[in-house]
């Protein structure tokens, strides 16, 4: 069966064969166990047991101790990393906005800080641009994945 | 006296309610039930079905949506304590633990508090006052400045002249402080004003006061703190050190019992230090005097947390005495069980959040779609959680305390690592392969920590460390795991196997 996965920015596409109870790829093998673990046995012929669970569209897996999200992508389907808005890494208020639209900043520029958690967190830029638009005010309560800032080059 | 028995102050406990919840609640809830009492929790409406609900005798929601409306209400749970007959009042730690004006209250309603007395927590809740107590009664304390000053302008213009005899790099404090909140380093006096604009402004937040001191930051020292115990019949004892230097942000992930470099010598003095700063405010109950420790073995106060602390099972592990079980003794005015201090083996203890280590440790939510902790001889795992809960951004985002034990420091390492790699967590991140690195840095290893180490071996930042082929391998588990229709099956028995609500169908979010 062929899939699509999206990490760290990067696609991986990745067909595996089934023979048996045995599903195979390369000098990978892997047995689906009844508890719904996943016995994966090495280039090394050393096994161990994996861990995955799906949340939406991500996969997570545990495995020899490591944690990975891959995200499930269609075949084919866009890539939308183009947009470059600072979202809310979570729920909280925004404590100051430093940044007006049509404002030019660095990268690493502080542009706005929020309060979650009772902890201050604060929004920089990711690169150096022009503001393009300023989401929220002070006081504001946002949420988590609300866009705060949005940039162009 | 004709019935030989004095009165210590204390009463008979039948019925304690536990002001508080999650991973705190379980642990005192469950000592309730191995003392043969009755328990009372009280829980907020986004707690209904949370674990330590079900570990008490009754379970009473509190009603409001805020915390302050809730688990800070100090009127609505004393109403549940007099409707439900309750004669003794655990406090945890965070919420009401330190509130003086709550302590007062719970006594004035003729409820046994279990904690020391509304005094004692005045004095050392006031950063301070605490320090000032301290100097008086002979402790040493760091060099700094206490600040009268509450007003703005006024306060910066102190802090400014205070810090050309306190000396850079410095530390402002919030007075109330507690857990970070309100405390900022500096290092450029440049940045100081920004730096007490910003302390006061969380302090404020936090905890509705903006006072702020300074004190010069101690580099390459150790954070090690002495816990105490002192009941109503006069005797007051310390119960050896915990070293808790590993922190982020200044929260504490990794503590230890025995601290690496304590020597017998410096045991007992920093013991007697704590006996002492305890007795200066007649202390009663489970109590700990933080210290630094710096290189030359010197130390200095830092503060007293008159509660339990988050870090108290590596003191159990190693002394063997139980410190929830002894605090609900000591309010009930018996005697402290605990004999001679005997310290066995080693402790260690990590602390599981739901955060980034990756993005500046910042707090994470999500379901809890797996969560398989890891067991085996010398483990013991303190949690409020369990599998299909799910983490929201409503309190702390601590997870569990997972806490190894033993008989040698190099042994509680590596079974710490082994128990790191077995906990299995999904759906929500956690800092769990953070802390599994962090057991093999080499300061770690050697036990040289001290309070700037994260900072200092991830500059920039931690990002895990692992190899193409251990990535191949997760790769093919999520092909495996989509092809063989594992989502719809894990649907399925989380739908059919309790009646949380699922989160894989309630969740808009996308993670992580």
């Amino acid at each position: 069966m062929h899939h699509e996965f999206k990490y760290d920015g990067e696609k991986y596409e990745i067909t595996i064969a089934k023979d048996g109870q045995t599903w195979l790829l390369g000098d990978y093998t892997a047995i689906l166990c009844d508890d719904n673990r996943i016995i994966v046995t090495g280039p090394e012929g050393v096994s161990k047991f994996a861990h995955s669970a799906k949340v939406r569209d991500m996969w997570w897996i545990h495995y020899d101790g490591h944690i990975f999200c891959l995200e499930k992508t269609e075949p084919g389907s866009q890539d939308n990393d183009a947009e470059q808005g600072m979202t809310a890494p979570m729920p909280g208020k925004i404590l100051e906005v430093k940044v007006k639209t049509g404002q030019t900043v660095d990268a690493g520029e502080l542009l706005m800080v929020m309060e979650a958690m009772k902890m201050e967190h604060r929004i920089v830029a990711p690169k150096t641009g022009t503001i393009s638009r300023v989401g929220f005010s002070v006081g504001d309560q946002v949420q988590q994945g609300d866009t705060l800032v949005e940039m162009a080059d | 006296m004709l019935t030989g028995k004095p009165d210590y102050g204390g009463q008979m406990i039948n019925t304690v309610l536990v002001a508080n919840r999650g991973e705190i609640a379980c642990r005192i809830l469950r000592a309730c039930t191995e003392a043969g009492l009755r328990s009372v929790a009280v829980y907020a409406n986004n707690d209904a079905g949370s674990m330590f609900t079900e570990l008490a005798s009754k379970a009473v929601p509190l009603i409001g949506e805020t915390i302050a409306e809730t688990y800070l209400n100090q009127e609505q749970i004393l109403q549940i304590a007099a409707a439900h007959d309750v004669d003794a009042i655990h406090p945890g730690f965070g919420f009401l633990s330190e509130r003086a004006d709550f302590a007062q209250a719970v006594i004035d309603a003729g409820i046994n508090w279990i904690g020391p007395s509304p005094r004692a927590i005045e004095k050392m809740g006031d950063k301070m006052t605490a320090r000032l107590t301290m100097k008086a009664a002979g402790v040493p304390v760091i060099p700094g400045q206490e600040i009268a000053s509450e007003d703005e302008e006024t306060m910066i213009s102190e802090i400014v002249e205070a810090s050309q005899r306190v000396g850079y790099p410095l530390l402002l404090k919030a007075s109330s402080g507690g857990g970070g909140k309100g405390m900022r380093k500096v290092e450029d006096p440049a940045e100081l004003t920004d730096a007490i604009k910003g302390a006061r402004r969380e302090a404020i937040t936090a905890f509705g006061d903006g006072r702020v001191y300074v004190e010069r930051l101690l580099t390459g020292s150790k954070h090690v703190e002495i816990q105490v115990l002192a009941d109503k019949h006069g005797r007051t004892i310390h119960l050896g050190e915990r070293e808790c230097s590993v922190q982020r942000r200044h929260q504490k992930v990794f503590e230890e019992s025995p601290c690496p470099v304590m020597t017998d010598g410096l045991r007992s003095r920093m013991g007697e230090a704590a006996v002492m700063a305890a007795q200066a405010v007649d202390y009663v109950g489970a109590g700990t005097v933080e210290f630094l420790l710096a290189s030359n073995g010197e130390f200095f106060f830092l503060e007293m947390n008159t509660r339990i602390q988050v870090e108290h099972p590596v003191t159990e592990m190693v002394t063997g005495v139980d410190l929830v079980r002894e605090q609900l003794r000591i309010a009930a005015g018996e005697p402290m069980s605990c004999g001679e201090l005997m310290i066995r083996g080693h402790s260690i203890e990590v602390r599981l959040y739901a955060e980034d280590a990756s993005n500046n440790f910042l707090p994470a939510i999500g379901p809890l779609a797996v969560f398989r902790p890891p067991s085996g001889p010398g483990i013991r795992l303190d949690t409020g959680v369990r599998e299909g809960d799910m983490v929201t951004p409503d309190y702390d985002p601590m997870l569990a305390k997972l806490i190894v034990w033993a008989p040698s420091r190099n042994e509680a390492l590596q079974r710490m690592r082994r128990a790191l790699d077995e906990f299995v967590v999904l759906g929500t991140i956690t800092n769990i392969r953070f802390l599994r690195e962090l057991c093999d840095q080499r300061e770690v290893v050697s036990g040289r920590t001290d309070t700037m180490l994260i900072e200092r071996v991830w500059p920039d930042g931690w990002q895990p460390d692992y190899s193409d082929s251990t990535f191949d391998a997760a790769l093919i588990v999520a092909a495996v795991s989509e092809s063989a229709g594992l989502n719809k099956s894990r649907l399925m028995t989380t739908e059919s196997t309790n009646d949380l609500i699922s989160p894989f169908q309630t969740l808009s979010r996308r993670y992580p």
